[in-house]
């Protein structure tokens, strides 16, 4: 919990205990008598000793304000209190023990719910009359069942908890465990769910106030204040306005407090990833798109920055890989090294709080121009996706969306891009699902998503992705979230579908295995670089990087019985140390990799190392 | 399809058994005699004499089981047994009041969705900027305000100071169409302003909660243009929690115009409550309690089924 989120409370927190101080001190401030009428001085403005002036009855509207304030906290708290106590007790016991006591305490407690709840306070109302004590039993009722269901589903959660279980197994009582293990875990959502009951509760007691059924006149309350500002409405609406804004200002103040001690307990509610919309060139890079023309895709110098709280952190710098038509290149690396953001940014879709800072990106399109894709407009980089350039993602049952059906999402591509009919493009749609290995493609273009099996998605997500036969397709880790006797179909997929024209394809894996059986070149990634690239069998056959090294030794390859780790983790982008960052972790450290980031070596013609003692390696 | 809608409306049918069943105990559990209880007025004890007739009227002399089985009885044949104090029918009542509720409900559904929708989407694209956090602001007071000070307030502007409309009211829609509409016009949207900001709230967080997910990165590398994305792919899944929640608010409403009902004096299904709690008349109360909760599990039975027609997923699970 930061200080910045507690500061967050203290604005709505300040206002709520101002006004439960107001309302406690009521007896000792210096007012008038709430309820002693003054008729001759009925409907009188505000005065010295009535700042707030006087109401039908000629009594003190400011008193009756913050005397009504005692009576609507004193029932809102009260009730919000006994539900608490109840509903927890119940839910607690429910949630420990399961079975026939589940059902007694939470399951029966689900029945109120089914009741519209004034309707329910209203039922209370008739059989006890109306008064302050029935709001409270009503209340009670009412919002005990709120706590139970939140206190069980945080017993559930927190039964399976370790240190639980270990008192168990150290024979602790149930009472204790609960009592004192699992109720102040499950503190934050009841407090939460306190100030969310306080709130409603107020609301409730000043509407059934307001009808005459809550507290008895002539006490005072909000509720009846604006039931009898509103017979004089014509001729004072003043008296309309104080007990209005009083409500409203102090309901205001409880969700606000809710609303913030819910975003400071669950900190995840507010994080969002969206927002892609307002996605925007953010920095104006040289036009690198007049430089020499490459052949089909040549990446400089790429850089991607993420501006964080603590500062900018770069997870990708100085990427350059190029790709000719018909190739394939295979990007290899561990988690973090950043090669799916690269993969991203050669689409133009990294997410909205990272942008390029450095680099270019340039791409030959079908009409032979080169366009550099960081500075290509949104509207134009939009005409490139999915027609030129496409990407197939890690995992297909996410990458689908549910609700529509699988031909539908593959024809959608098709017409974003070529002016055809809806029935042509349902036509292509079937036939790119033939293509792609789909049995009965006419039946399952008309399947929704959840009916396939993961393979199967992952061939229609790679049939949405050639749909417009792209010039590069990058394959983001496509049968990592595949059965293993699935990743070799589609594999061979990908092999077919390239054989038929000259689709480059930049695949990106950490799987060595995979990079030998589909890729020409390999450009090896770690903590944000390319360390190694070259000929795919030349790299395995003699890694000149520490790093490629060391994962090939990793690797099961079923010759060697014996696999090497590679000592520690990959760097955090924001934690990356002097010098090489692969260099903690490096079996051939010298000095110098500690104090100098090592340049590209040129190793030969088409091999490039970033290690200052590449010679050495192998 | 068929399956899966016949299991909602079993479970339909369980949950009215269900609350027929609770409504009739709570007399029953209630400590003391319920006749004595529903006669005391401010603690004094009632004449033993009505006691008696009362008990005789309510049947409750009878053995539990034959007044459960009468009660029943009664019920399917839509008899919801007659008022205490003037014999009047209650389904008759409820029949003529129960559509003026719904009238207002929906026109304020309507209109809630009308704005919330939109207007919850647009700020979750938006979500950090200017115009997101006006919304939010707007939506966090239109949801603290009670609805009883929005719909006073409403009267004492509208009708008092600018006199664009009457102070309430209600003329049947047969009678003067004109009149009818514009007298449901101010009920409805003061439901709508706390509705609207619960529809809006839920829409934007939903919306957010899309924007993030995989299929839409896929939506977009497709190159689709954004107005297709929002609408075809963010929009239909993130109804889904939308349309659970103005359900159980429509649901809620149900007996939740009671106070709009009174400000307004639209003589719906909530003033006749009113009515009957205050002269503790419990036929009336239990028959309108029933019918609501009915209407509320029917409501809950609809959004179920509407949800299969939305998202196929749940039609198989």
């Amino acid at each position: 919990m930061a200080a910045r989120a507690i500061s967050y409370l203290y604005l709505p927190g300040a206002i709520v205990a101002g006004i439960v101080v107001v309302a406690l001190a009521a007896p000792l401030l210096p007012l008038a008598d709430p309820v002693k009428m003054e008729v001759p001085a009925r409907l009188a403005l505000p005065s010295f000793a009535h700042p707030l002036g006087q109401d039908e009855y000629g009594r003190d509207v400011l008193s009756r304000i913050i005397w009504g304030a005692r009576a609507s906290l004193t029932v809102a708290f009260l009730s919000a209190l006994l539900a608490g106590v109840i509903g927890t007790t119940l839910g607690l016991l429910g949630g420990y023990f399961r079975s026939f006591i589940e059902i007694l305490t939470v399951r029966s407690m689900e029945a109120i719910v089914c009741f519209p709840p004034i309707l329910l306070a209203l039922l209370v109302v008739t059989l006890m009359g109306p008064g302050a004590l029935t709001l409270v039993v009503a209340l009670t009722i009412l919002y005990a069942p709120g706590y139970a269901r939140v206190a069980f589903a945080a017993t559930l959660a927190a039964r399976g908890l370790d240190y639980v279980t270990a008192q168990e197994a150290l024979g602790a009582k149930p009472m204790r465990i609960l009592g004192r293990t699992i109720l102040p875990n499950i503190a934050p959502p009841l407090l939460v769910q306190f100030s969310l009951t306080v709130a409603a509760a107020m609301v409730l007691e000043s509407g059934l106030s307001f009808l005459g059924l809550g507290v008895v006149p002539p006490a005072p309350s909000w509720g009846l204040m604006i039931r009898g500002a509103r017979s004089t409405m014509e001729q004072a609406p003043w008296l309309l306005l104080w007990p209005c804004a009083a409500l409203t200002g102090a309901i205001l103040a409880f969700n606000l407090l809710c609303d913030r001690l819910r975003d400071v307990l669950d900190p995840r509610a507010g994080a969002s990833n969206a927002g892609w919309l307002a996605r925007a060139m953010a920095r104006v890079l040289p036009d690198a798109s007049s430089g020499p023309a490459p052949s089909l895709l040549a990446a400089d110098g790429l850089t991607i920055e993420i501006e964080t709280s603590g500062g900018p952190i770069r997870p990708v710098r100085g990427v350059s890989l190029s790709l000719a038509p018909g190739e394939t290149l295979a990007l290899v690396g561990e988690s973090g090294s950043g090669k799916t953001l690269t993969g991203l940014a050669l689409m133009g879709l990294l997410p909205p709080t990272m942008t390029i800072v450095d680099g270019s990106i340039r791409f030959v399109d079908r009409a032979g121009r080169t366009r550099d894709l960081t500075r290509l407009p949104e509207a134009e980089m939009r005409r490139l996706r999915g027609n030129e350039i496409a990407m197939v993602f890690q995992d297909p049952s996410a990458s689908l969306n549910p609700v529509h059906r699988v031909g539908d999402q593959v024809a959608e591509g098709i017409r974003a891009h070529r002016d055809i009919s809806r029935a042509d493009a349902a036509a292509q749609a079937v036939g790119l699902l033939r293509d792609v290995g789909l049995p009965d493609p006419q039946q399952r273009a008309r399947a929704y998503p959840h009916e396939l099996s993961g393979g199967q998605r992952q061939r229609a997500m790679i049939a949405s992705a050639v749909a417009n036969a792209p010039r590069l397709l990058i394959a983001d880790e496509p049968t990592t979230a595949l059965d293993v006797t699935i990743q070799a179909q589609i594999l061979d997929l990908l092999a077919a579908l390239k054989a038929k024209g000259d689709m480059g394809l930049i695949f990106i894996t950490h799987n060595l295995a995979v990079v030998s059986e589909i890729a020409d070149r390999v450009c090896v990634m770690y903590a944000g670089e390319i360390v190694e690239e070259g000929p795919v069998a030349e790299v395995f056959a003699s890694p000149r990087h520490p790093y490629t090294a060391a994962l090939i030794a990793s690797a099961p390859d079923g010759v060697d019985a014996q696999l090497a780790a590679i000592p520690g983790t990959v760097p955090l982008p924001h934690m990356l140390p002097d010098g090489c960052a692969f260099a903690p972790r490096c079996a051939c450290v010298v000095e110098q990799c500690r104090i100098a980031t090592p340049p590209v070596a040129q190793v030969s013609a088409t091999r490039a190392s970033r290690c200052f003692k590449w010679k050495e390696v192998a | 399809m068929l399956a899966y809608a016949l299991g909602r409306i079993a479970v339909a049918l369980g949950l009215i058994w269900a609350v027929v069943t609770l409504v009739f105990l709570i007399i029953h559990l209630v400590p003391g005699d319920p006749a004595e209880l529903l006669l005391s007025q401010g603690g004094v004890a009632p004449d033993p004499v009505a006691v008696a007739e009362l008990r005789d009227k309510l049947g409750l002399d009878r053995p539990l089981l034959t007044q459960y089985l009468q009660y029943v009885g009664g019920l399917l044949k839509g008899d919801l047994g007659s008022s205490l104090l003037d014999d009047h029918s209650v389904t008759a009542e409820i029949a003529l009041r129960l559509p003026r509720t719904l009238e207002l409900i929906f026109a304020a559904s309507l209109i809630a969705v009308m704005f919330g929708l939109p207007l919850g989407a647009l700020a979750a694209l938006r979500a950090g900027g200017p115009v997101d956090r006006v919304l939010a602001a707007a939506a966090g007071l239109g949801l603290s305000v009670p609805v009883f000070v929005v719909g006073t307030i409403a009267i004492l502007i509208f009708a008092q100071k600018l006199r664009w409309v009457p102070a309430g009211g209600f003329v049947p829609f047969w009678r003067d169409p004109v009149q009818h509409l514009i007298l449901l016009m101010m009920p409805a949207c003061t439901i709508a302003v706390g509705l609207g900001a619960v529809v809006f709230r839920m829409t934007r967080s939903s919306v957010l909660e899309v924007l993030g997910r995989d299929y839409v990165r896929a939506a977009h590398a497709k190159g689709l243009t954004p107005r297709r994305i929002v609408f075809h792919h963010v929009v239909r899944n993130a109804l889904i929690p939308v349309i659970t929640v103005l359900a159980l608010h429509m649901g809620s409403l149900l007996g939740g115009t009671v106070l709009v009902e009174f400000v307004f004096n639209w003589p719906g299904l909530s003033g006749y409550l009113v009515r009957a709690v205050e002269q503790r008349d419990y036929p009336e109360v239990v028959g309108i309690v029933l019918v609501i909760s009915i209407a509320f599990v029917i409501i809950n039975l609809a959004v179920d089924l509407l949800y299969a027609v939305i998202d196929p997923r749940v039609r198989h699970g």
